[in-house]
């Protein structure tokens, strides 16, 4: 018996070092960002130096040299147009995937799926070159519109599985009241899947706001978003990496804190509705 | 109320006219492209058509392609390898009681939420010869300096970044699928005397099928037109070790030679490989929530 519970304790032992060293190896990377975002130019680049009296001078550098406020407003501009759209129209299709039967249904459902996973190298040269015609570069809104390949089939995917959840019997009642389908759809649907929906325009944000292939290609200056902020920082030379990690943290700072909010419905998210836990 | 009507396309019809005009029609263009000579600097009324020719060009004369290609799939395979084994393990480290599980949880996913161009700026602050501190560490333990990022080195640095960016929702998806697992054939096997490497291959590995192979393709989707990181980190380079397909495409076009026809080209062949693995893994997820084939 006190060989089995020191064999136990071990094991106990062990498998706590292992979880913190996944946790710890997870976490380093970013710690250490945001350790080098708070040095001088000359702390920086020694990696020695752990302890040190922090400084604000990055961020002060990279909103006021750097112009970040622009970058930032793009984004926020583009995010929450495409997310809006996104979440009208696909709140539509997925009640009318959720609750009709119709020919072919989940031949469409599952094509829409697909264009989730559309590679952006492939489609951003039609987009360029469409844009260029229309001379929309450049321009937030082609961007936004851009980024509804991607998020109206999320969104369509995430709320089917939100209103397949609720109960048909409200529904029915109100139809059978005399409720149209469309006031069954805003007065009963949207309020009881509401959760769902905030969690699903989250997913939009978080997706839309990493964006950077297409952010790259179809913007120059004046549509510019945060991910391709990466470009400051291309050639080896010269480079204040300071200034590189606040850019970072400013940038990580929303996602962190929607991802926070969505955690509990993260695996459901990142497969589209496919996998519910 | 789920009767068979009509109605239901209604509420899907606005949704479908915008992906068509966003997607489809986009998509009909790029093929039309690729077959033509257009690139940058001309005007769009000087290009002519070509046929085929970009693709031949591709196929038998650049030898870049034939190597972006290699290593995407080979960046491919490696990453989804490393990511499911080690995604396992750690699915596995989780799927039991452990003090403050949700904290480390919610810890564990910091690497896939962050901006992917972000995860190249911390990377290259970690990765640099000189000032990086993984060779800080790495000298502490009394190893010498990696050049993380030469010309040999920067392939599988790049596979590192990946694993440690992807490794953790590989473990979620599992850890997720482990927790959902029923309890009774469990029950039966202790009963049966199995050993827990009997259960874990006999039991756990088949239950989880599913899920790990939905896992693995949408990782292996991602892996095949992964750009972002990779123009963060190396543009491709040195030289082009790290050309992978979205990168050839993006020299071809529109870095230095404007080819945009060519370029075209090549994202045919890139949608056609993304294509076919959707294909398989839009199967898969049919047959799993029974929605008919």
């Amino acid at each position: 018996m006190p060989l089995a519970r020191t064999r136990n304790i071990w094991k106990e032992v062990l498998i706590t070092v292992l979880v913190i060293i996944v946790v710890v190896a997870c976490v380093f990377p970013f710690f250490w960002m945001v350790l080098t975002s708070v040095k001088t130019r000359v702390q920086a680049i020694n990696p020695s130096v752990w302890i040190f009296r922090p400084t604000l001078e990055n961020y002060r550098a990279v909103f006021q040299k750097r112009d970040l406020f622009l970058y930032i407003k793009n984004s926020v501009i583009v995010v929450s147009v495409t997310t809006a759209i996104s979440i009208f129209l696909g709140t539509l299709a997925a009640y009318g995937l959720a609750r009709f039967r119709f020919p072919r249904k989940e031949d469409i459902a599952f094509w829409v799926l697909s264009l989730r996973m559309l590679p952006p190298m492939a489609v951003v040269i039609p987009f360029f070159l469409l844009g260029r015609f229309l001379g929309l570069l450049d321009t937030h809104i082609l961007l936004a519109i851009v980024y509804l390949s991607f998020n109206i089939p999320f969104t369509i995917w995430m709320l089917r599985g939100f209103i397949e959840e609720i109960p048909l019997e409200i529904e029915e009642a109100a139809l059978i009241d005399g409720c149209s389908r469309l006031s069954v759809l805003r007065r009963i649907v949207f309020p009881l899947t509401l959760p769902g929906i905030a969690a699903t325009a989250i997913f939009c944000v978080i997706q839309s706001w990493n964006e950077f292939a297409l952010a790259f290609f179809l913007t120059s200056f004046n549509a510019r978003t945060v991910p391709t902020t990466v470009t400051f920082f291309l050639s080896v030379m010269g480079i204040i990496w300071g200034e590189m990690a606040a850019v970072g943290v400013v940038a990580s700072v929303p996602v962190l804190l929607f991802a926070f909010i969505v955690q509990k419905y993260l695996v459901r998210g990142l497969t589209f509705g496919a996998i519910k836990s | 109320m789920q009767k068979s009507s009509k109605e239901g396309y209604i509420f899907i019809l606005p949704s479908l006219l915008t992906l068509v005009a966003i997607v489809i029609f986009p998509t009909l263009f790029l093929w039309y492209v690729s077959l033509t000579n257009y690139d940058l600097s001309m005007g769009w009324e000087q290009k002519s058509f070509v046929g085929l020719r970009n693709f031949s060009f591709l196929f038998f004369e650049d030898k870049d392609f034939w190597y972006s290609l290699r290593i995407s799939l080979l960046f491919m395979g490696v990453t989804v390898s490393l990511e499911f084994v080690l995604g396992l393990g750690v699915a596995l480290l989780f799927h039991r009681h452990l003090r403050g599980k949700r904290v480390w949880m919610s810890l564990l996913m910091l690497p896939m939420v962050i901006t992917p161009t972000i995860i190249s700026l911390i990377w290259k602050l970690m990765l640099n010869t000189e000032y990086g501190v993984l060779n800080f560490i790495i000298s502490q333990l009394g190893l010498g300096k990696v050049n993380w990022l030469g010309v040999r080195e920067v392939f599988w640095s790049l596979i590192l970044v990946d694993v440690w960016e992807w490794m953790p929702f590989v473990a979620l998806i599992l850890y997720a699928g482990m927790q959902s697992l029923p309890q009774e054939p469990y029950e039966a096997a202790i009963v049966d005397g199995a050993s827990p490497g009997q259960v874990f291959f006999y039991l756990t590995l088949p239950l989880l099928k599913p899920m790990i192979v939905i896992a693995l393709l949408l990782r292996s989707i991602d892996a095949l037109k992964m750009f972002d990181v990779v123009y963060g980190l190396t543009q491709g380079g040195p030289g082009n070790a790290t050309e992978l397909m979205s990168l050839h495409i993006y020299r071809l076009g529109f870095r230095h030679t404007n080819w945009i026809g060519r370029a075209s080209a090549n994202a045919v062949i890139l949608l056609f490989l993304s294509t076919f693995l959707t294909t398989i893994l839009l199967r898969v997820l049919r047959r799993e929530q029974g929605r008919g084939v």
